[in-house]
C-alpha cells in the first residue's frame, strides 16, 4: 500500500470530518437531513475568496513562509464563517423555521433541496463555473518521510482541522451552550423543563453548523479548487460519514469523515480515481445494513 | 400562604379536545397536594400544562399571586420546576452535566454552590459523578432528575409519578425526600398512581375524574380507600349514565 493515498485521504478526511459536524448537528437538533449542507462549504469558499480579494490591497497579495496563503485569507476565514453562519440563520428564518412548526420532516428536507439549488445557482450566476483559487501560487510538495508528499498548505489545513475538532470538543463538554445543545439533541422536552431556551439552541446551531462548513469549504478550496458545485459533491461523502460515524454523534462526524476519507483514498489504485466517490456509498449501505445506529451512536 | 394558584385551567394536545377542563386549586409553601385519579383522568396533562410543555387553551397559572406564562424554560426561570415520569435525565451526559444544566439558569457565581448542595444532598450521585446519568439506576435515575429540578431553588416542584418503576423500598425513600423538600418550604404537586405512598406524604388530595377536580380535602381520611374508590368510580359511572 503507498502510504502516499493515506496522507490524501487523510487529509480529505478532516475536511469531511467538519463538513459533517454541522449535518449530524442539523440533524439532532433540527431534526431534518439538511441538504443545503454542502453548499454552505461552497458560501463559505466564496465568501473568503471575496473578503481575501478585497483585503489583499491594503494586507498585500504574497504568502506567508511556504504557505500559498497571507494574511488577506486569514483575515478572510472568521469573516466568512460569519458570513455563512448568517445564511444559515437567515434561511432558517425564512425558511425552515416556518415548516418546522408543521413537524413535517419530509417538507423540510425538500425545502433544504430547493434551498441548496438557489444557493447554487446564484453562486454560479455571480462567479461563474470558472474554477477560481485564493492563489495562483505553485507549491512544492515536500517529503514527509516514509515516500509521502504534502504541501505546507495540505499541512496547515490538517493541523487547523484537528484544532477546530479540539475547540469544537471542548465548547460542547465544557461550556453552558454546548451542553444545551446536547441537550435538546437528547431529549427537546427534558430541555425545556430544565430551562433550557430552544430558540437559542437553534440559533447556535445554524451559527456553528454554518461556520465549520465555511472552514471546511476555505480549506477545501485551498487544497484543491473553488467550484459552485464543490459543497454540493461533497454531500454524499458528507452523509456517509455522518451516518458511519452515529447520526446525532458529533465525535461520530469527526471520526466517520475521517474514515469514508481514508477508505476513498486507499481504494482509488485499486479501482481508480474515478470511482472513489463509489466507495462512500458502499461505506454507506454497509454501515445501514450491519450497524443502522453508526459507530458511535445509540440506539433510540 | 398561597404559592402556587392554578385558576380555571383549560389544556390539550389539540385545540377543541381539551384533557383538562377547567381545574383550580392552590398549593401553600411547605404543602404536599396529591394528584390522584383513574388512568386518563388528566393528571399528567395537567402537570404538565403547569409547566408549560401542553399549551393552555384557558385560565392560567400564579406563582406568589404574580401571573406566570409559558415558555416552559421561562416558567422554569420563575420558579416552577417540572421532573417528568420517563425520560427525566440526560442519560447520554454525566451525572455532573445533568447537574450542570440545572445550574444553567442560575447567575454563574451560584451554580457551582448549588450543586455542591445537591450533591450532599443526594450522596449516591456524588461517589461518579463522571459516570453516565443512562448507566444510573431506576431510584438513582430517580434522585438525579429531582436533584436537577432543585438545583434552581424552585417555589413549585411538580413531580410526574415519581415512584414509576421503583420498588417498594426505593419509592418509601424517595417519598421521604419529597416530604423533606416540602419541609424546606417548596409548594409539592405530586401526581401519582401509588395513591397509598402519595397519601403516606401528602397534606392533601385532589381526584381528578375526566379532566375535572371530582375532590378536593385533606389527605388522611382517603386514606382507608373506601372514600376514594367510590369517587374513582362513582364519577364513572355517572359519566357512563350521561
Amino acid at each position: 500500500m503507498n502510504p502516499q493515498f493515506l496522507a490524501d485521504g487523510i487529509l480529505t478526511g478532516a475536511l469531511l470530518g467538519l463538513g459533517g459536524v454541522g449535518l449530524t448537528l442539523a440533524y439532532s437538533i433540527l431534526r431534518f437531513a439538511n441538504f443545503v449542507h454542502g453548499d454552505f462549504l461552497t458560501v463559505g469558499a466564496y465568501a473568503a475568496l471575496v473578503v481575501a480579494g478585497a483585503l489583499s490591497q491594503f494586507l498585500g497579495g504574497s504568502g506567508i513562509g511556504p504557505f500559498s496563503f497571507g494574511w488577506p485569507l486569514i483575515v478572510a476565514l472568521p469573516v466568512a464563517m460569519a458570513i455563512t453562519g448568517a445564511l444559515a440563520l437567515l434561511l432558517d428564518w425564512l425558511l425552515f423555521r416556518r415548516l418546522r412548526r408543521r413537524g413535517e420532516e419530509i417538507v423540510l428536507v425538500m425545502a433544504s433541496f430547493g434551498a441548496s439549488l438557489a444557493v447554487r445557482s446564484l453562486i454560479e450566476f455571480a462567479f461563474t463555473p470558472e474554477p477560481k483559487y485564493y492563489s495562483r501560487d505553485l507549491q512544492i510538495a515536500m517529503p514527509l518521510g516514509f515516500g509521502v508528499r504534502a504541501t505546507p498548505d495540505q499541512l496547515a489545513v490538517v493541523v487547523l482541522a484537528a484544532l477546530a475538532g479540539i475547540a469544537l470538543h471542548l465548547l460542547l463538554t465544557r461550556t453552558a451552550m454546548g451542553r444545551a445543545m446536547r441537550a435538546v439533541a437528547e431529549n427537546p422536552e427534558l430541555a425545556r423543563v430544565a430551562g433550557i431556551d430552544p430558540a437559542r439552541v437553534v440559533r447556535a446551531t445554524w451559527w456553528l453548523g454554518g461556520g465549520l462548513a465555511a472552514l471546511a469549504g476555505v480549506f477545501l478550496g485551498l487544497t484543491v479548487q473553488i467550484r459552485p458545485y464543490m459543497g454540493f459533491d461533497l454531500l454524499l461523502p458528507l452523509f456517509a460519514g455522518v451516518i458511519l460515524g452515529g447520526v446525532g454523534s458529533v465525535p461520530g462526524a469527526l471520526a466517520g469523515g475521517m474514515i469514508v476519507g481514508v477508505a476513498e483514498a486507499l481504494a482509488v489504485p485499486f479501482i481508480g480515481a474515478a470511482w472513489r466517490g463509489g466507495v462512500a456509498f458502499l461505506l454507506l449501505l454497509a454501515v445501514l445494513l450491519v450497524r443502522p445506529q453508526g459507530l458511535f451512536g445509540m440506539e433510540r | 400562604m398561597t404559592t402556587l394558584a392554578v385558576e380555571n385551567i383549560v389544556a390539550g394536545y389539540e385545540k377543541g379536545l381539551p384533557i383538562v377542563r377547567g381545574v383550580s386549586f392552590a398549593v401553600a409553601a411547605g404543602e404536599i397536594v396529591t394528584l390522584l385519579g383513574p388512568n386518563g383522568a388528566g393528571k399528567s396533562t395537567l402537570a404538565k400544562a403547569i409547566a408549560g410543555l401542553v399549551p393552555e387553551r384557558g385560565g392560567g397559572i400564579a406563582l406568589d399571586a404574580t401571573r406566570i406564562t409559558a415558555p416552559a424554560h421561562a416558567l422554569v426561570r420563575a420558579g416552577i420546576a417540572f421532573v417528568p415520569q420517563t425520560d427525566n435525565v440526560f442519560a447520554r451526559m454525566t451525572i455532573r452535566e445533568n447537574l450542570e444544566i440545572g445550574a444553567a439558569v442560575l447567575p454563574r457565581p451560584r451554580r457551582a454552590g448549588r450543586i455542591a448542595a445537591m450533591l450532599e444532598t443526594f450522596p449516591a450521585l456524588a461517589a461518579r459523578p463522571k459516570l453516565p446519568a443512562g448507566r444510573l439506576s431506576g431510584g438513582q435515575r430517580q434522585m438525579l432528575a429531582i436533584a436537577r429540578a432543585l438545583i434552581p431553588e424552585p417555589r413549585v416542584l411538580l413531580l410526574d409519578e415519581p415512584s414509576a418503576g421503583l420498588s417498594p423500598a426505593l419509592v418509601a425513600g424517595v417519598f421521604s425526600g419529597i416530604a423533606a423538600i416540602a419541609q424546606q418550604g417548596v409548594a409539592v404537586v405530586l401526581v401519582e398512581q401509588n395513591v397509598a405512598a402519595a397519601l403516606g406524604i401528602a397534606h392533601r388530595a385532589l381526584v381528578l375524574v375526566e379532566g375535572r377536580i371530582a375532590h378536593d380535602g385533606p389527605a388522611p381520611p382517603l386514606r382507608d380507600g373506601k372514600l376514594l374508590a367510590r369517587l374513582f368510580l362513582g364519577r364513572a359511572e355517572g359519566a357512563e349514565a350521561a
